[in-house]
């Protein structure tokens, strides 16, 4: 394995898009409209390339962006979807909207609301954003509820039972749901539903989490609250549950002027690959995911190795999780071990405000790997399709909505399906362009921010319709 | 309403060269939005999916035929609706995918016309193929359905030059809108394009060569674009 340390970088350069979009940066207005602070900092010890320490300039996290607004949405979607997005909130006139979550910084959720509410206010839709406060013992609770529910094997206690409920009904009296549509995010504040009654709002119960296979009795009690709201969204078909409301699909979703996804200018990526020891002038195979067993790192090191007997190639895996999670750390090392000492394997362990650089990354891979076991969506597969990459995906969780095989990607069930597929895009490269291009429309047309905020949109309409109606 | 002349290339019955005639009613671009509901059916294998496509509604119907049409519009070959796409992709039945994807939705103006046909083919094929009907698929075919809202655009064409800048300008949501979904409304073989091509700008000829253009081997630009080159021809 190579364990070269890699020189410091200059985290400003420029990007495409902050070129685009620079005069945002003057807008006072734009800053105001983030909803949230960023995280705080945390020790930055993360190595990277196996053992090296990282650049400095990565060593603590960048002060947040501010969010883009509707218009700068335009030169990617088109005017049309633009002006569907302003008919639509036009009807909606004098609506409003509540999200309520869990959490305001960490995890996909908060991400995506963090980007949504300020679309939604953007278009005279007032959208207000309230999360859920709990001492340890609730988010103990909830974070068991959200493994069983995600089938692991749990005891479901009733004293479990009453700290979820207390801390719901403690958040219940102190919240107020004035809003027309109240949207609740995931299971741990579910519960509020109980105050529905004393409102005239549409309740949304929005899941974000696998409910596939969940544990029997936990999902029992938490149906007793669900089969009260008005409507529930999943965000796969397979993640849903027979139910007597309603049930809608809203995929998950990415934002395209993110630091994740936005264009870069390529002295950036080229300047990311020469810290990371990443040679452009030769294939590169990358999977980006933290360290964990369920993205099976090991199997695409397999998958490499077997492909590399017929074709040159470097692997990059990019991901993080390894400092803050023990049996990431774990997985770190079986990794490093099955990597042995290929100086074409390179391993990077990077902390979690790198999004800048992961976005090079990709932008400068010849391939994208997603080769998990298990997945939820699987939002690495959609930043991959976006940057109109060529990728090779498992076929589990949200994944085969999103690459269709041999149109918008390549599933595999395998790591023999793996390495053969990495063969094959690498030595046809009009193929490989092709499914790449695929892959970005499909995403274009359903998986990006604006998408969602039309899907808000509608939902709204129709709900309020059926207010009317009834 | 009757057309009002030909496109003969020398403007028809009012005297005027196409481009210059004003058609008795303008052409209003709306385009459909849609909301994916999950439907509670499901099939795990083929014979459920035949029991499931007599049941089901209207709306899941239209949604794994027209609508998945128009979600993966991107995509020249390959792919045209989710039955055939899961008869391969999940039961490994090439031979009843082929048949399920060789059905043009344009063929049909009603959706029962459709389901029937649906119906007919997964029939016949678990008929001669009776093992297959119970064979556990590799992922469950999910039924869903569209809830669909219309929307108008900022565009109106009053004559055929602000026709074509609309045609071009407006998203590929609105082309499938007029020209796929239209039969569903209309009940007839036709599309709003070629209705007023033919009645209103009495392109007759313009309008039956619009109607012919193969969906299933062009994306929905390509159609537009095919769209935009016949009008402008016709327009000369």
């Amino acid at each position: 394995m190579d364990t070269k340390t890699a020189p410091p970088a200059n985290r400003t350069s420029s990007t495409k898009a902050e070129t685009a979009t620079g005069s945002r940066a003057a807008n006072p207005a734009a800053v105001e409209t983030a909803p949230v602070a960023p995280p705080p900092a945390e020790p930055a010890t993360a190595p990277t390339r196996a053992d090296s320490p990282l650049p400095s300039n990565l060593l603590a996290p960048p002060a947040p962006p501010p969010p883009p607004h509707l218009d700068d949405y335009e030169s990617i979607t088109g005017s049309a979807q633009i002006d569907a997005l302003r008919f639509l909130a036009g009807e909606l006139k004098g609506k409003t909207i509540k999200m309520v979550n869990s959490t305001s910084v960490g995890g996909g959720v908060a991400e995506m609301l963090n980007r949504l509410v300020p679309l939604l206010s953007e278009l005279e839709v007032p959208t207000s954003w309230d999360v859920i406060t709990g001492g340890n013992d609730f988010f103990e609770v909830t974070k068991a509820f959200h493994n069983a529910l995600h089938g692991s094997p749990y005891e479901f206690t009733k004293n479990a039972q009453e700290i979820f409920l207390m801390y719901n009904e403690q958040n219940m009296q102190r919240m107020k749901f004035e809003e027309g549509m109240i949207v609740i995010h995931d299971p741990q504040p579910a519960a509020l539903i109980r105050a529905k009654e004393k409102t005239n709002a549409r309740w949304v119960w929005r899941c974000h989490i696998d409910l596939s296979n969940p544990h029997p009795q936990l999902w029992e009690f938490l149906r007793s609250f669900i089969e009260s709201y008005d409507a529930a969204i999943f965000s796969s078909q397979s993640f849903a549950r027979q139910l007597p409301i309603p049930q809608y699909l809203f995929y998950p979703c990415i934002d395209p002027l993110s630091e994740k996804n936005k264009e870069l200018d390529d002295s950036f990526v080229q300047k990311v690959c020469d810290d990371f020891g990443i040679n452009r002038a030769r294939p590169i195979v990358t999977q980006v995911s933290r360290f964990d067993r369920l993205k099976d790192p090991v199997g695409v090191i397999h998958a490499y190795k077997l492909a590399k007997k017929y074709i040159d190639c470097q692997l990059v895996l990019a991901g993080g999780g390894a400092k803050d999670d023990p049996e990431g750390a774990v997985v770190l090392q079986e990794v490093k071990e099955a990597a042995g000492d290929d100086p074409d394997i390179i391993i990077l362990d990077l902390p979690p405000w790198c999004a800048l650089e992961i976005n090079a990354i990709q932008r400068a891979s010849t391939l994208i790997v997603q080769k998990s076991i298990r997945e939820g969506f699987g939002l690495t597969v959609t930043e991959a399709l976006w940057k109109k990459k060529p990728t090779i995906a498992g076929a589990v969780g949200g994944i085969p909505n999103q690459i269709i095989h041999r149109l918008t990607g390549s599933l595999v069930h395998s790591i023999e399906g793996c390495a053969y597929q990495i063969r094959y895009l690498l030595t046809h490269p009009e193929f490989a362009h092709r499914i790449g291009m695929n892959g970005h429309e499909h995403v274009k047309e359903n998986f990006l921010i604006t998408t969602n905020v039309k899907r808000w949109l509608l939902l709204y309409r129709i709900l309020a319709k059926e207010t009317v109606a009834s | 309403m009757p057309a009002t002349g030909n496109d003969d290339g020398r403007g028809g019955g009012n005297g005027k060269l196409p481009a210059e005639r004003k058609p008795a009613r303008p052409f209003y671009f709306n385009t459909s939005e849609h909301l994916l509901r999950i439907s509670r059916q499901r099939a795990a294998t083929l014979g459920e999916l035949h029991e499931t496509l007599r049941v089901c509604d209207d709306g899941s119907i239209f949604q794994h035929t027209f609508r998945t049409l128009q979600e993966h519009h991107f995509i020249r070959q390959g792919f045209s609706n989710d039955f055939a796409h899961w008869s391969l992709s999940a039961c490994h039945e090439p031979i009843l995918a082929e048949q399920l994807a060789s059905v043009d939705v344009r063929e049909f103006t009603t959706i029962e016309g459709l389901r029937d046909r649906m119906v007919e083919i997964v029939g016949e094929f678990i008929g001669t193929h009776p093992h297959a009907a119970v064979r556990p698929a590799h992922e469950p075919f999910y039924f869903c359905s569209a809830d669909l809202v219309v929307l108008p655009t900022p565009f109106v064409s009053d004559a055929l030059p602000g026709f074509l800048d609309a045609l071009r300008k407006v998203s590929v949501h609105s082309i499938h809108h007029h020209f796929i979904e239209a039969r569903l409304r209309l009940h007839e073989m036709s599309n709003d394009f070629s209705r007023w091509l033919e009645e209103e700008a009495g392109l007759a000829k313009a309008a039956e060569a619009v109607e012919r253009i193969d969906i299933y081997t062009n994306t929905m630009e390509g159609v537009r674009q095919q769209i935009a080159a016949i009008v402008e021809r016709a327009a000369k």
